[in-house]
């Protein structure tokens, strides 16, 4: 039960200090975290996303008081929290002191240079990831392909010509459009 | 200006908190209505090198721009006074959410509705990836360095090892060109 804990502050910690690029960054770490340990399943996962996004706050940070939750309960959301924020409250408030210097320092130019095609590629592999695992229902098989999922995702794809980049228009027509599927089934 | 106490931060934090749905780049017009046009703590230098400064460090952006912010009102205890008050309403909701979240799903439309929910997500990924792109993608080599990630990514490659490498590669960039400056 303790090194539950200290596992949950440690993977946390990890996601902290090796996320680059924001929320949907983190969200390699938490597949392998799924595949690693049972603490919670690819689908909760998948809600888990959701629901970052209909509630406050930034969605790293729901994320891991989610996951510590379903893991441990009330605790384990806040070890997880804390363990994701800490390497941030440490090197934040030191890169503070220097931080014209530090945004341009030529390492750390160079550094980016890189890490920013690594933060991309990243987040398309879970953009595919989820394209697999909701629209083609984790099959390459035709005959189970979820098209009324994949006309919501090339709808929703058309509005982003239209619409502004805030999020939660999306996911408020897209749950109201689920809805709608509900009742007229 | 008078001095900022531990309590002031954790105040103004609490409601961008409350207030920050859908995201970590809605902090900017939240931080300049709340920080700049209401107490006139900050000013827009410094909130736009906050933001440029967090996108270069490990972690959630919106959190390391409290960070930044709440150290430069009082120091340490201003930077956790940020971060306390800014994670308190998501954790408390997500607490919430996520204890009730057995009955929510028993709801008879709920599971449609993350469904479509779900779903958007990929539009969404899509959205924060635009965001990214022209400033990542500038090059060549960093047109091939995304296919390659992506390749390994799918492979599932630890990302942790693929952030590493980046970081060690980037610097033995800048070696190289050191180096190359120095013989010419």
């Amino acid at each position: 039960m303790h090194s539950t804990y200290f596992l949950l502050f440690f993977e946390f910690l990890k996601v902290g200090l090796f996320t680059y690029g924001g929320g949907y960054a983190s969200l390699p770490f938490l597949y392998l975290m799924a595949d690693t340990y049972n603490w919670f399943s690819h689908e909760q996962l998948v809600q888990l996303i959701a629901i970052s996004g209909i509630t406050p706050g930034p969605i790293g940070l729901n994320m891991a008081t989610f996951a510590g939750y379903q893991t441990l309960g009330l605790l384990g959301a806040f070890i997880s929290s804390f363990g994701l924020i800490l390497p941030m409250i440490i090197i934040t408030s030191q890169v503070f002191r220097l931080y014209r210097k530090f945004s341009e320092n030529k390492y750390v130019k160079s550094i980016l240079y890189v890490l920013r095609p690594t933060s991309c590629a990243l987040i398309t592999s879970v953009g595919a990831k989820l394209f697999y695992n909701l629209i083609l229902n984790s099959k390459l098989d035709f005959s189970k392909v979820d098209y009324l999922g994949f006309a919501l995702v090339v709808f929703l794809f058309l509005l982003t010509f239209k619409l502004k980049r805030d999020p939660i228009i999306y996911m408020a027509i897209a749950g109201i459009f689920g809805v709608c599927v509900y009742f007229l089934k | 200006m008078k001095k900022i106490s531990f309590f002031d931060v954790f105040k103004v934090f609490l409601k961008i908190g409350i207030i920050l749905l859908g995201g970590g780049y809605v902090i900017i017009p939240i931080m300049k209505s709340e920080l700049i046009e209401k107490r006139n703590w900050l000013n827009e230098d410094e909130l736009c090198d906050y933001y440029c400064v967090s996108q270069c460090l490990p972690g959630i952006i919106a959190a390391n721009m409290s960070i930044l912010v709440g150290y430069k009102l009082a120091k340490i205890k201003g930077a956790l006074a940020a971060i306390i008050g800014m994670s308190f309403s998501p954790f408390v909701s997500i607490v919430i959410i996520a204890h009730l979240l057995n009955k929510i799903l028993a709801i008879p439309f709920i599971e449609s509705l993350f469904w479509g929910v779900n779903l958007s997500v990929i539009v969404l990924i899509y959205l924060a990836l635009k965001e990214m792109w022209s400033k990542s993608i500038v090059d060549l080599f960093s047109a091939f360095w995304f296919v390659f990630i992506l390749i390994l990514a799918i492979l599932k490659v630890n990302p942790a090892y693929l952030i590493i490498g980046s970081i060690f590669l980037g610097v033995i960039f800048q070696i190289v060109k050191d180096k190359r400056g120095n013989n010419a």
